[in-house]
């Protein structure tokens, strides 16, 4: 049995700067008093997830509506236990999968057949067990010899194939979305959609979040619409739907890529002094861009 | 759990704000990371190990080269400070050789320690994985490295007759009680250096520093009298002596031992508490 019960959820991210991140300008900051934190605005942080509540049980296959930046994404990484929220508590019980990075884990120079054994193993699988499910992605993928070649030698279709297959090999009991998954070429894709319905089929809980309004209707049961970091609305998909695009009515079909330009969503709060009415307005997905680029800073 | 329906939800808001978990909590998710990150030994040995696979693929002499590397340097070095300080060389050269390969495996853990978390960013921002899973994987592969080393170390011993002594037992003693502290070193440093990405390269030098101050390439009896018994507080001439002491036929002195011993008892009470109270932060600096 699986469920998720999240009571007033609140998760900020604090946004570092260079500047801040380094030990001696915060020991400056600590030991200068008010001077320097005055001048140094560099402790902000974005809200992305405020004040949420939400229950869901066995049976539950929730759909997720919002523009970017209005913190499905953080609110998915909550579900799946990543983000442990510092206000709000959030209880969810069963095993989860999430399959936001079906790559996550793989590794180019391995073979097709090391990679399965990597890739079930993160998620959460024995040797044996990723062993046993080998025969099934032999026949998925249809990679045939391929399986034994270092996977650099793929094609981006047959990479996507096999991530996939290990991926849906095993049914979680909180299953978690970002946007369908798909396998490749267009032969694929009615295979590809029978194996995830069947895992979808077999899972308690499910967490959809699309921008395609006909996969809500037909995969889900219940949806919830986020709007700044809130949760706005939750109940029956089509009125969900319905206040959704009553607001965006020129909203049809978005591409299904969340990395897409940011939309100024987010709203930032300045930490030194939180002063609710007098929020800048930031781009939403500031906090991503602000992480790479400080890894591409300090990559070797 | 009562089962709550989504008309329920009210019914959550109208009871006080849930309290930030107390230390005691913290303390216990902390134990959970750390208890499971064991358990789940099969994900890190199987990291550790690809960590060594990936990094010697397609390479003729694969993983060898490290065993190839640390000859080298161990060689080049050993003649020309044997020449410098004036030392027989078949005394100095089987020192310096297992000086090197602990020393390597000391300083491979701190410095891989400050990028534990910070390298595993993919993984911890996708799934809740323990966070020690990835501490035992920088564990892995700096031993896997060790024993590519320790290669180089019984021929060195049969080129200068270095005899087998009933001492090397303790040897091994000493590597599992410093192993035993890489677990919290990688989580203390893992998590200072996620937040303070000034740390890693400042830890670079602190090593840079500790490598001169610590009898690697020379000895302890080679120091003056009254800064011997300062040396001995230096935790890396501790567990250095601990290892290569008993490998060398020697015993360590009790006060390596009790050095290295404070250490580790320091060492994990400061983390329970530094680990426990910024586990969960971890994740919103990567």
């Amino acid at each position: 049995m699986a469920s998720i019960t999240l009571d007033r959820v609140t998760v900020d991210f604090p946004i570092y700067n260079a500047k801040s991140r380094s030990l001696r300008s915060e020991l400056i900051r600590r030991t200068a008093g008010g001077h320097i934190e005055a001048i140094d605005d560099s402790h902000v942080s974005v809200v992305a997830l405020r004040d949420v509540s939400l229950t869901l049980k066995d049976g539950d296959r929730l759909g997720l509506v919002g523009h970017n930046g209005a913190g499905k994404s953080t609110l998915l990484r909550v579900l799946s236990r990543v983000y442990e929220p510092p206000i709000g508590r959030a209880v969810i019980k069963g095993s989860i999968s999430s399959l936001t990075d079906m790559m996550m884990g793989m590794d180019p120079e391995a073979t097709g057949y090391e990679n399965i054994l990597l890739r079930s193993v993160f998620l959460g699988l024995s040797v044996k067990q990723a062993q046993a499910n080998i025969a099934d992605i032999e026949a998925f993928t249809e990679l045939g010899n391929f399986l034994k070649l270092p996977m650099r030698t793929y094609s981006t279709g047959m990479m996507v194939r096999l991530a996939f297959a290990i991926s849906t090999a095993v049914t979680p009991e909180i299953l978690i979305m970002d946007e369908l998954v798909g396998a490749g070429d267009a032969a694929f894709i009615a295979k590809a959609e029978e194996r995830l319905n069947g895992l979808i089929g077999r899972t308690n809980i499910l967490i959809l979040a699309s921008h395609d309004s006909g996969l809500l209707r037909r995969m889900c049961n219940k949806a919830a619409l986020m709007e700044e970091g809130r949760l706005k609305l939750i109940g029956p998909v089509d009125e969900v739907l319905a206040v959704y695009h009553n607001e965006t009515p020129e909203e049809v079909a978005v591409p299904a890529d969340e990395a897409a330009p940011a939309e100024p969503d987010a709203p930032l709060k300045s930490e030194p002094e939180p002063a609710p009415e007098a929020q800048e307005r930031a781009y939403g997905e500031a906090e991503k861009g602000t992480a790479q680029a400080e890894q591409a800073g300090t990559a070797e | 759990m009562t089962e709550l329906d989504i008309g329920d939800v009210a019914e959550l808001d109208r009871g006080p704000l849930p309290k930030p978990p107390t230390m005691k909590q913290h303390l216990r998710l902390a134990w959970h990371d750390v208890s499971h990150g064991l358990v789940d030994w099969r994900v890190w040995l199987l990291l550790g190990m690809n960590d060594i696979r990936q990094r010697y693929r397609r390479s003729r002499l694969g993983q060898f080269w490290i065993t190839l590397a640390m000859a080298t340097t161990i060689v080049s070095l050993g003649f020309l400070y044997a020449f410098l300080f004036k030392q027989p060389l078949t005394q100095y050269l089987p020192y310096l050789g297992v000086s090197f390969v602990v020393w390597g495996l000391m300083a491979g853990i701190v410095l891989d320690a400050c990028m534990v978390f910070i390298s595993s960013e993919g993984f911890l921002r996708q799934v809740p994985m323990p966070k020690s899973v990835f501490v035992h994987r920088m564990l892995v592969r700096n031993v896997v490295t060790f024993l590519h080393n320790l290669i180089i170390v019984p021929p060195l011993f049969v080129i200068f007759g270095v005899v087998p002594s009933w001492t090397w037992p303790l040897a091994v003693a000493g590597l599992v009680l410093f192993l035993l502290n890489g677990i919290w070193i990688g989580l203390f440093l893992g998590t200072i250096c996620a937040r303070f990405r000034d740390m890693p390269q400042t830890m670079a030098s602190v090593m840079q520093i500790a490598y001169f101050l610590t009898p690697v390439m020379w000895q302890r009896s080679q120091l003056p009298d009254r800064l011997r018994g300062v040396a001995e507080f230096n935790p890396f001439q501790a567990f250095m002596s601990i290892v290569r002491d008993p490998l060398l036929g020697q015993i360590a002195p009790a006060v390596s031992w009790e050095v290295a011993l404070a250490v580790t008892a320091i060492g994990f009470a400061v983390t329970a508490i530094f680990f426990s109270r910024f586990r969960a932060r971890i994740v919103y600096w990567l």
